[in-house]
């Protein structure tokens, strides 16, 4: 019998642990642990952010579910990782600290023969002086109960419109190395539009605050798609889509600061501004959970495992190399940890090599520029990959990785709803096929210009709605759930 | 009580396109856009099948 370990019940790993129990069957022992006892599906939270939704139609308790497929499942959290055992327990564990109100901050440790490290990431609003969610003006949709919060606040400033005060709305990234500027350019445009809908947009400055180089790069060094007759580029597509909205944009900004009034940023030319608000909602930077990992003897082997950031290091190139000398060869295919082959780390908990954007500082010194997203599609089929190649391990007993799952091979499709409206609604479809730009094999636009595209309409939305629907039915088990694709 | 914007000449708001009547039009027509939906549809299930192995 294996024991195999999943922390995390996001989309990494509450994929693995599906496709884990349904190829592995009950001889085998699969444990979860998460910290919260609810799988939500994060791309609707923008829709909780705007009143469109409700907390509860975007999230279920996993426990039923977990019962019903014999998984076992522990809310807890994981604190430290003990790969090799220790002096007592002669076996891999990770040690985990239960955060359930029943067993709050008892330990346990949990012995594995595989583990797989989901935990996603620590959004770390703490490197940004200020920027905590619920309290002055600033909201976040990152979670579903934050997103909960940002339409309570959402609502105070419209009552305020209403009355005749203007407010302004600043929406964007929150830190100067942020990622998932997509969240927030869905959410920019839903407040847009309810404000619209509400007849208020005299009333409102809607401002988009970004640190990407120009719009449209959304971490992934932007993508070029056909338009209107011409292959443009995903710059073109944001600005219009903003200057459509009225919508106005800080771009190249590091925000360092953030009160109960202003938002204090740096921009690569060096200059410290400031921008005045009365709703902000911005995405802090994403960091490890700061796990620490010790060898049998009791001595720090952190290194080997997690990267300066925290996130676990995987089957990628982490050689220093100058930006002109990235390739996709560099990201890894089956996120196994180098030093234990046991280890494996899908979705955003991994260490990308390096990031998919060129890497910009200020005149001060500061980098300013967006990380790689990881989210959604990416994430799923990483976890996917990992659950069959373990499965292929326990089954064979042959370690080769034969499933692979590369950024720079794999697409990813990212429905940017900017309206909820069976017919008022609209939503930009946008693909990239891979994600990380290949320019050996698409040497003229970096990807396959047939597969990567933006497109808005109504449609969009259609697709956003029945993803949400389908995600959550896959999610929840139900009948030929694994029919479903990532 | 609409909020036009006041573009300043050469800023950043003045060069990005803007969708004329008759594009926005296609982008709310439901016939065109239920075939657009089974168009993306076909688009997004192909990147994820061919994206991993």
């Amino acid at each position: 019998m294996a024991k195999i370990v999943v922390l995390g019940a996001g989309v990494a790993g509450h994929t693995a642990a599906s496709y884990l129990q349904r190829n592995l069957g009950k001889e085998h022992q699969i444990t979860v642990v998460s910290p919260s006892v609810n799988y939500q599906w994060i791309p609707s939270n923008i829709w909780v952010g705007v009143g469109r939704m409700m907390a509860d139609d975007i999230k279920f308790d996993l426990r039923p579910l977990y019962k019903k497929w014999k998984i076992e499942f522990l809310q807890a959290k994981a604190i430290n990782f003990y790969p090799e055992g220790d002096a007592i327990l002669q076996e891999g564990y990770v040690e985990v600290e239960y955060t359930s109100s029943e067993k709050s901050g008892v330990r346990q440790k949990i012995p594995y023969d595989f583990l797989i490290n989901a935990t996603g990431p620590k959004l770390n609003f703490a490197a940004t002086e200020g920027l905590l969610p619920g309290t002055g003006n600033i909201a976040s949709v990152c979670t579903f109960s934050h997103a909960t919060e940002a339409w309570q606040l959402l609502q105070e400033k419209i009552k305020k419109m209403e009355q005749g005060e203007k407010q302004v709305f600043v929406i964007g990234t929150g830190n100067p190395t942020a990622t998932c500027q997509g969240a927030a350019f869905e959410y920019i445009l839903n407040v847009d539009f309810e404000i619209k809908r509400r007849g208020l947009d005299a009333l409102a400055d809607v401002i988009w605050i970004t640190n990407e180089y120009e719009l449209g790069d959304f971490g992934m060094g932007g993508a070029f798609i056909k338009k209107g007759g011409f292959v443009t580029n995903t710059k073109l597509f944001a600005e219009s889509y903003f200057v459509e909205r009225n919508i106005t944009w800080i771009k190249r900004a590091g925000v360092k600061k953030i009160d109960e009034h202003k938002i204090y940023y740096e921009n690569l030319e060096g200059e410290y501004l400031e921008q005045k608000y009365d709703f902000a909602m911005l995405i802090p930077g994403f960091s490890g959970h700061g796990f620490k990992a010790y060898d049998k003897r009791g001595s720090d082997i952190s290194e080997q495992l997690f990267a300066a950031n925290g996130l676990m290091k995987v089957d990628a190139d982490y050689t220093p190399k100058p930006f002109e000398e990235w390739s996709i060869n560099d990201w890894p295919q089956t996120y196994q940890n180098p030093s234990f082959p046991n280890i494996f780390a899908p979705g955003i908990a991994f260490a990308p090599p390096h990031s998919i954007s060129k890497p910009m500082k200020s005149k001060n010194g500061t980098p300013i520029f967006a990380t790689a997203p990881r989210t959604g599609m990416p994430s799923g089929v990483m976890g996917k990959v990992t659950a069959e190649n373990i499965i292929a391990w326990i089954k064979t007993g042959n370690p080769q990785m034969v499933h692979k799952a590369s950024m720079g091979k794999m697409g990813a499709a990212c429905i940017v709803s900017a309206g909820y409206g069976m017919t008022k609604g609209t939503a930009a479809t946008m693909t990239v096929s891979p994600v990380v730009p290949d320019w050996d094999r698409f040497p003229d636009w970096g990807r396959d210009i047939n597969f990567t595209m933006g497109e808005p309409g109504l449609a969009g939305h259609w697709l956003k709605w029945a993803m949400h629907y389908m995600f959550l039915y896959k999610a929840k088990g139900k009948p030929f759930w694994w029919l479903i694709p990532e | 009580m609409e909020n036009r914007l006041i573009i300043t000449k050469y800023s950043d708001q003045y060069y990005p396109p803007s969708p004329t009547s008759f594009t926005l039009f296609w982008r709310r027509f439901i016939p065109f856009q239920l075939i657009r939906f089974f168009v993306l549809n076909w688009k997004i299930i192909r990147i994820v099948v061919k994206g991993h192995t």
